[in-house]
């Protein structure tokens, strides 16, 4: 059986590096799974770089960075679930704590702060961006990544505008126009201009669009532009 | 023959766990090869999937792993954990099930001796 030298045990590592390993654990993996097969399979006649070059071709089908890949997508699949159930959880607790908290107030009784200030605060906080995480995770293009992450940016600006207007906190008013202003001038667009593009989305993006503004405006209306008067 | 990689892979975690039940500890390089004369080459495993699932099944507890210094490299054993091994038994009588699902959907005839 041939031995390696800590200068081929070296090369290998570099190699590993240089061909985009960046898991420390992998690496120390694969090289040592690539130097039991040079021990293996290497004769004293044989050219060491040659039969290493040889044996790494057989680990992968593009380039060897697809099994750091695949084993990050591994991780993180296991975390998608975690985070979907969290994602249930919290959506569910919201929407207790908002019908709880409407129903308190319709009835006067105390405690319909507490509970509106919980539910909003659960969903601005923690349903949303856990949303807005998986849905990007699940985005292929990055025109579409964008328009999650703007409309989640827009949805945590509109639940915490309601939870300052209810609450009659300073600074509703610009949290409201900054709220519009995304709505209007970033999320619209760009989620227009990113279904259009698709025959299979145009239809739907055209009324979507229509209806996003209509809200948009109403919104607008609604806003106190002079607090003082 | 060599069975494809398609069917291999729904089973892949299976076999890894059933083999390490069966053996104290082992690193990559072995388990390759103890599958590959377990199964008289039918099954070959690649390193593209074989260290990707023994990352995922030590990050979810299923395998415990200690480390030993050869000169310069690092080699890392993997064994079961008591997680594991209830994993195990659960797999191995999922694909029990399943394989007799297949055999009657398939309509495959079972060699008697």
């Amino acid at each position: 059986m041939y031995c390696l030298n800590d200068q081929q045990v070296e090369y290998i590592l570099d190699d590993i590096r240089r061909n985009g390993i960046e898991l420390e654990d992998l690496q120390l993996n694969l090289l040592d799974h690539i130097c039991c097969i040079v021990e293996q399979g290497l004769k004293e006649e044989d050219d060491f770089e040659r039969f290493y070059h040889e044996t790494i071709k057989q680990f992968y089908t593009r380039d060897l960075r697809e099994i750091e890949d695949e084993t990050i997508y591994l991780l993180t699949f296991k975390n998608y679930y975690t985070m979907k159930k969290i994602m249930m959880a919290s959506g569910a607790l919201s929407v207790f704590a908002f019908i709880t908290g409407s129903f308190f107030k319709i009835m006067h009784w105390p405690g319909t702060a507490a509970m509106l200030v919980l539910g909003i605060t659960i969903l601005s906080l923690i349903f949303l961006p856990l949303m807005a995480i998986i849905k990007i995770r699940e985005r292929t293009t990055l025109r579409d990544k964008l328009v999650v992450m703007i409309g989640a940016l827009v949805g945590v600006l509109y639940t915490m505008s309601t939870l300052f207007a209810i609450e009659h906190w300073a600074g509703r008013t610009v949290l409201w126009l900054s709220t519009v202003c995304v709505s209007m001038f970033v999320l619209i667009p760009v989620y227009f201009f990113t279904g259009i593009r698709k025959p299979e989305t145009k239809a739907n993006t055209i009324v979507t669009s229509i209806l996003l503004v209509g809200a948009t405006c109403l919104l607008f209306t609604m806003i106190n532009l002079h607090p003082g008067k | 023959m060599i069975f494809s990689s398609e069917l291999i892979k729904g089973t892949f975690r299976t076999i890894v766990l059933k083999l390490l039940s069966d053996n104290k500890k082992m690193y990559g390089y072995e388990i390759t090869q103890k599958l590959k004369e377990l199964t008289f080459d039918k099954i070959q495993i690649t390193e593209g999937s074989l260290y990707p699932t023994l990352h995922a099944l030590e990050s979810e507890g299923l395998v415990t792993t200690e480390t030993e210094f050869i000169g310069k490299r690092v080699r890392k054993y993997y064994s079961l954990s008591p997680a594991g091994k209830i994993k195990m038994k659960e797999k191995i009588s999922e694909f029990a099930d399943f394989m007799n699902t297949m055999q009657f959907l398939l309509d495959i005839k079972t060699k008697t001796a």
